[in-house]
């Protein structure tokens, strides 16, 4: 990822693309979760228990999940754009261990309100088994060559 | 068995949809259990492999405005966490079974004596409005747990409610950083040859 470019408001052009993510889930990266998140909810990390409560195996937790989003947004927003919202945040279906989580978003809409220069981000994941979480959006402004 | 009659269960969530408005939190605040350090948000870019130098690198950080580096959005939730144990309390891992859960949790979310007996829950939704970066340093509490919504659900995994509660966080200074709506689902789990 090269931090040096900056995406200005007036380059977007509602509907375009976001680079597409990948987070495959392995046991590993959901342990590594736990400790970064502090959700220690057995049903993150420990497939016997995930079984017992309903779920097909462990699961990844919302906010690993949030911060999938986050990552792709920012890639997207660069440095000086600011994330001022998060919209719709629902997992839908589990994903879980030994699938992949694919974070996928496009430009949904671009505004100005006073001097902030706004776009609404349509989020979405999926995995094998379909859209795993939102479709949400997050609210982000950035900056405008005309300010 | 009729519709009505396997829908009796979900009159035991009467009594929350009758609390939908009311504030949870017993006017407690639920502190974190550490303030935010660079470690922290380390640790969170680690299981994302996400390299924004906003995260780790103050120069950077201050070029763009903020007074040092900033933690997620997404980790405000984490740092408002309270702590699993601490000096001074009770044992919480009594027993040696594999799968045996610690006695306390801070992460049950919201309980309550309105609330039917559930064993299982997971978070469903969020909605967040952002207001201040986190910084090292800063200590956040949750502050409020009004109910915003109740709905009685079966779904794959059980017999429960969805249930959203909205809570801001706050920082040491008594500034509100982020606003969450954020959903549960409290749950007891199907029984073998429930099928779902």
């Amino acid at each position: 990822m090269d931090w040096s470019q900056q995406r200005y408001w007036e380059d977007v052009t509602e509907g375009e693309v976001l680079p597409t993510l990948r987070f495959p889930l392995t046991i590993y990266r959901l342990v590594m979760s736990a400790g970064a998140t502090r959700d220690y909810n057995a049903i993150h990390h420990n497939s016997e228990f995930a079984r017992r409560s309903g779920a097909p195996d462990m699961y990844a937790n919302g906010l690993l999940l949030q911060g999938m989003w986050e990552r792709s947004v920012r890639e997207y927003i660069g440095l000086a754009g600011v994330i001022r919202a998060l919209r719709g945040f629902r997992m839908k279906i589990f994903n879980t261990v030994g699938d992949t989580v694919v974070v996928k978003g496009r430009v949904k809409r671009k505004w100005r309100e006073g001097r902030d220069a706004l776009l609404e981000l349509e989020m979405w994941s999926e995995n094998s088994k379909g859209v795993s979480v939102g479709p949400g959006s997050m609210i982000v402004t950035l900056p405008s060559k005309a300010t | 068995m009729s519709t009505a009659a396997s829908d009796d269960w979900k009159k035991d969530w009467d009594r929350m949809k009758a609390a939908v408005g009311q504030d949870f939190s017993g006017g407690v605040p639920q502190v974190g259990a550490d303030a935010v350090e660079a470690g922290g948000i380390r640790r969170y870019l680690e299981v994302l492999e996400f390299d924004c130098p906003l995260h780790y690198d103050a120069a950077v950080a201050k070029a763009h405005g903020y007074r040092d580096i900033t933690h997620l959005t997404c980790g405000a939730g984490p740092m408002a966490i309270p702590p699993q144990w601490q000096p001074g309390g009770p044992t919480i891992f009594n027993s040696a079974d594999a799968h045996a859960q610690p006695d306390h949790s801070p992460i049950r979310g919201i309980q309550s004596d309105l609330m039917p007996k559930t064993t299982g829950y997971f978070a469903t939704d969020a909605e967040i409005d952002y207001f201040l970066p986190l910084y090292p340093g800063d200590r956040v509490r949750l502050v409020g747990a009004r109910l915003l919504s109740v709905e009685a659900k079966e779904t794959s995994v059980g017999r429960g409610a969805f249930c959203i509660f909205e809570t801001d966080m706050v920082n040491q200074k008594d500034e509100v950083v982020a606003r969450r709506r954020a959903g549960m689902y409290y749950y007891n789990p199907k029984t073998k040859g429930e099928g779902g």
